[in-house]
């Protein structure tokens, strides 16, 4: 196609070039919301079902899986949600530079200070506690800090869906806490987990 | 002057596909952002010649910087709008919207 052509496009045509390249932009600079949900739902969901298996609702597990294996389970369902995050990280950074990188990089870490202090204070005060409220702590906290970097970044980024999410997390790590372990493992991988790949599924159907 | 007099006419710096969708993507990042230029030929499908010649002639019309660096050995180039470009890609739009409403007298 010339130039020519092209400058006989009608102002409408040339209104839906301007639309539809605003889109594909948009779509080619933001990852894919089901790589960054369906993971973490499937983590939360297989890890704290194991968790919920171990402490069971009235006292004795449903399943014979120890506190450490149930904890076990957690963090390796947690190696694919993070591998595939840092892999959308370093795409992005290779796209684009400036002001966004530096605030991915701040954004990134946070998420590295947030972790590290709930392990230096659950690591410091949970030998002092009976294993299950011990259990709790760990789990209470480490949803804590996820809730609020979710809707820190719902804020920076003006993403109400994350806010949303991060006030979902927030709550249901509340009321789990409330109601004590066994609730807590339940209401998470439920809630949470289900919530999470809920949340992927449906936000990949919206444009 | 009265607006009514002319049919407003379009820059035709942007004016031309090509050169409209370079603008219209690099209107989409974020003040302060700048995409690599590898990026941008991909996402538009065009050769990097072709680009070039059109990332030149926004440069020229002061549209768009074009910075030059490395990333380790490699030579990378990073392409943003100016405010310049911004601002006359907000006017040609606007223009279009001008042409549209003139040309229907659709509401």
């Amino acid at each position: 196609m010339t130039e020519d052509d092209e400058r006989t496009a009608s102002p409408e045509e040339l209104l839906r070039v301007i639309e539809e390249q605003s889109t594909a932009t948009v779509r080619y600079l933001t990852a894919d919301p089901r790589l960054y949900y369906l993971p973490w739902g499937a983590a939360w969901l297989v890890g704290y079902t194991a968790f919920f298996l171990h402490y069971g609702l009235g006292g004795h597990s449903y399943a014979p899986i120890s506190q450490m294996q149930a904890l076990a389970v957690l963090m390796a369902a947690h190696v694919p949600a993070m591998t595939i995050m840092g892999v959308g990280i370093a795409r992005a950074n290779r796209l684009v530079r400036g002001k966004s990188r530096s605030r991915g990089i701040m954004y990134g870490f946070a998420w590295f200070a947030g972790f590290a202090a709930m392990y230096i204070i659950c690591g410091r005060v949970s030998s002092l506690l009976p294993q299950e409220e011990s259990g709790l702590l760990w789990a209470g906290s480490l949803l804590a800090v996820v809730g609020i970097l979710y809707m820190a970044n719902g804020a920076m980024a003006l993403n109400r869906p994350m806010f949303l999410l991060g006030i979902w997390v927030t709550a249901v790590n509340a009321l789990g806490v409330l109601l004590g372990a066994g609730w807590h493992a339940l209401l998470a991988a439920v809630l949470l987990g289900g919530g999470f790949i809920g949340a992927g599924l449906w936000l990949r159907r919206s444009p | 002057m009265n607006p009514d007099a002319a049919p407003p006419e379009l820059d035709p710096v942007i004016h031309g596909q090509a050169r409209l969708r370079v603008m219209a993507t690099l209107n989409v990042l974020r003040d302060g952002d700048e995409m690599a230029f590898a990026s941008v030929k991909e996402l538009l499908g065009m050769t990097a010649g072709n680009l070039s010649v059109h990332l030149t002639k926004l440069e020229d019309a002061g549209y768009v910087r074009i910075t030059k660096t490395h990333k380790g050995r490699t030579p990378v180039t990073y392409v943003a709008l100016t405010k310049r470009g911004r601002l006359a890609f907000e006017d040609y739009k606007q223009t279009i919207r001008a042409l549209l409403d003139n040309a229907g007298g659709k509401p």
